[in-house]
């Protein structure tokens, strides 16, 4: 009872960690169309940012979250103005950024490695302390990534459904030429998604910086989690995508206790495959 | 005075010519309509008048200001507003939220309220689907909420490209009306091949055909309906 308790309790980690990724993914995809291979890097690149400002600054975790979050920002609006606005247009261009945005993540994680080594580094947590839920044990700073992600997301929901910029962003995604004669200016737009995008991801990688070891490759695996995620999801809303880390989530947190960590990865790609050849358009997408 | 001033423009896709040398004038208090045959280059000249396209040659000038070559967010903003041939808007945000979010420019911001309100008896089909997604909608309705939008954009100039493009005829005489409504408080300039809805909502008309402006038909010269059909056929009128 208290290993699933505990299980359960790891799941919703996870799934609260990809939802974040996840949506700054899907963000970017559903205003440009352009899959961000870098989102990795950058969340890495945010946790770096934050572990220098915080510990080798000496200036504590909330200068360096938000240091690391406006690093990403600006990196985020530079690779859509370098590696994706040149391309906008083309017939090609999702293949196209396929590569610039692969390009931009070996970029990062080669410049990470030359600025701060390979030695492993930690942040460290948002809140000291460990809280136990009847039995199940797990510290208070995964409890606060279990409560912020579900505020984040709301937030990001409401602006991209409330706000005039923020239904300007999924107009863009939906019909660029109708958008732009609403006066909607579609560059400045993308460069909106693209910075957004890349502070979710800055966001994500400081949280993650203080369960897992800061290391150039720190993105990478979650990444391909996330990318799951996205897909799994079917490449559209914002609710579909929570629900897709859900279920990745929790199903990570189960085979690994059943299967092992070693089969988990193995078991979850079967079943992505499984969903896309049952419901092409993902788990919740629109058929 | 002049509010729109198109003057010597040209231009096309890539290689390909579709407009040579097309000059208009709009005077301030009148619509202006143009028909003819397809693919003759009107949505070309009116993409080109809004700035989605960039013509090779000529010059626009909206309200004695030079807007050739601006942006398409700039132009709006100035007050000229295009509502594109068959526009899909977007699919997965309903009506109310379009017609919301279409009061985008800080001009059109001021007073949107009473705009929507206006819309909403403009066209009360609308009003009866605030929450319908607009991928859901019939071509009429959508139509209706392509030109809501742009009413919402707070226009000094609306420029429609056939408005009642696949639609019945009793849906056709609705927005003929509503045209003629719009038209009291809006100059309107309108591409159509319903040549009787341009004699009805606009003052002067004109024929476009290989890119170039062939005949104008106003009050004083109106042809009879065979002569515009021969026109249209590209007999000799
Ligand atoms: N994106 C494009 N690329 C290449 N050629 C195009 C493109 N869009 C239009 N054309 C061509 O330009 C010419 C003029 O097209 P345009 O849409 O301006 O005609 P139109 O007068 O509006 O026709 P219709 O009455 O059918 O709407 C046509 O020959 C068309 O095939
Ligand atoms: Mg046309």
């Amino acid at each position: 009872m208290e290993t699933l308790l505990a299980t359960f309790v790891s799941g919703l980690v996870l799934a609260a960690l990809y939802a974040l990724m996840a949506s700054g993914l899907s963000l970017i995809w559903t205003t440009i169309g352009v899959f961000n291979f870098a989102h990795g890097a950058l969340m890495m690149v945010g946790a770096f940012v934050a572990w220098t400002v915080s510990e080798v600054g000496g200036f504590g975790l909330w200068p360096g979250l938000i240091a690391g979050v406006a690093t990403t920002t600006v990196l985020g609006v530079i690779i859509e103005y370098l590696l994706i606005r040149p391309f906008y247009g083309q017939r090609n261009m999702v293949l196209i950024t396929v590569m610039t945005t692969l390009a931009a993540m070996i970029i990062l994680e080669k410049s990470a490695q030359i600025i701060w080594g390979a030695r492993l580094k930690q942040l460290p947590r948002m809140i000291e302390g460990d809280i136990s839920i009847s039995g199940a044990v797990i510290s208070a700073h995964e409890a606060l990534i279990v409560v912020l992600a579900p505020l984040i997301l709301i937030a990001l929901w409401q602006f991209t459904n409330r706000t005039p910029v923020g239904r300007s962003l999924r107009a863009v995604g939906q019909n660029q030429e109708a958008a732009a004669l609403l006066g909607i200016n579609v560059p400045l737009t993308f460069a909106l998604a693209f910075g957004l995008g890349a502070a979710l991801a800055g966001l994500t990688g400081v949280l993650l910086g203080g369960i897992r070891f800061i290391t150039p490759s720190l993105g990478s695996e979650p990444l391909i989690k996330a990318m799951i995620v996205v897909i799994f999801g079917g490449l559209g809303s914002l609710g579909a995508t929570v629900g897709a880390a859900l279920v990745i989530g929790m199903a990570e947190a189960f085979l690994v206790l059943t299967l092992g960590l070693y089969w988990t990865p193995f078991a979850i790609f079967l079943g992505l495959i499984a969903v896309l050849v049952l419901r092409p358009n993902g788990l919740f997408g629109r058929s | 005075m002049s509010i729109l001033r198109i003057e010597g423009i040209g231009g096309g896709y890539g290689s390909v010519t579709v407009l040579r040398d097309i000059t208009l004038t709009l005077e301030t208090g009148e619509n202006l309509g143009l028909f003819g045959p397809n693919g003759h280059g009107k949505t070309t000249l009116l993409r080109m008048t809004s700035g989605l396209m960039r013509p090779s040659s000529g010059t626009i000038q909206f309200d004695g200001r030079d807007i050739t070559g601006a942006s398409p967010s700039k132009i709006v903003t100035s007050g000229l507003v295009h509502t594109q041939q068959g526009n899909t808007l977007f699919g997965d945000m309903g009506v109310a939220e379009t017609l919301e979010m279409a009061a985008f420019t800080k001009r059109a911001r001021a007073g949107a309220t009473a705009r929507l309100e206006k819309v909403y008896a403009l066209f009360p089909r609308l009003a009866e689907r605030r929450k319908q997604k607009t991928r859901t909608l019939s071509g009429g309705e959508r139509q209706m909420l392509s030109i809501g939008s742009a009413l919402m954009c707070a226009p000094r100039l609306l420029v429609l490209d056939e408005p009642t493009l696949g639609l019945s005829p009793r849906l056709k005489e609705e927005l003929t009306e509503a045209l003629i409504e719009i038209s009291n408080s809006v100059p309107l300039m309108v591409v159509e091949q319903d040549v009787e809805l341009l004699l009805a909502v606009t003052d002067r008309q004109v024929l476009v055909e290989h890119g170039e402006i062939v005949r104008e038909i106003t009050a004083t010269n109106t042809p009879d309906h065979a002569e515009i059909v021969a026109m249209y056929f590209g007999a000799q009128a």
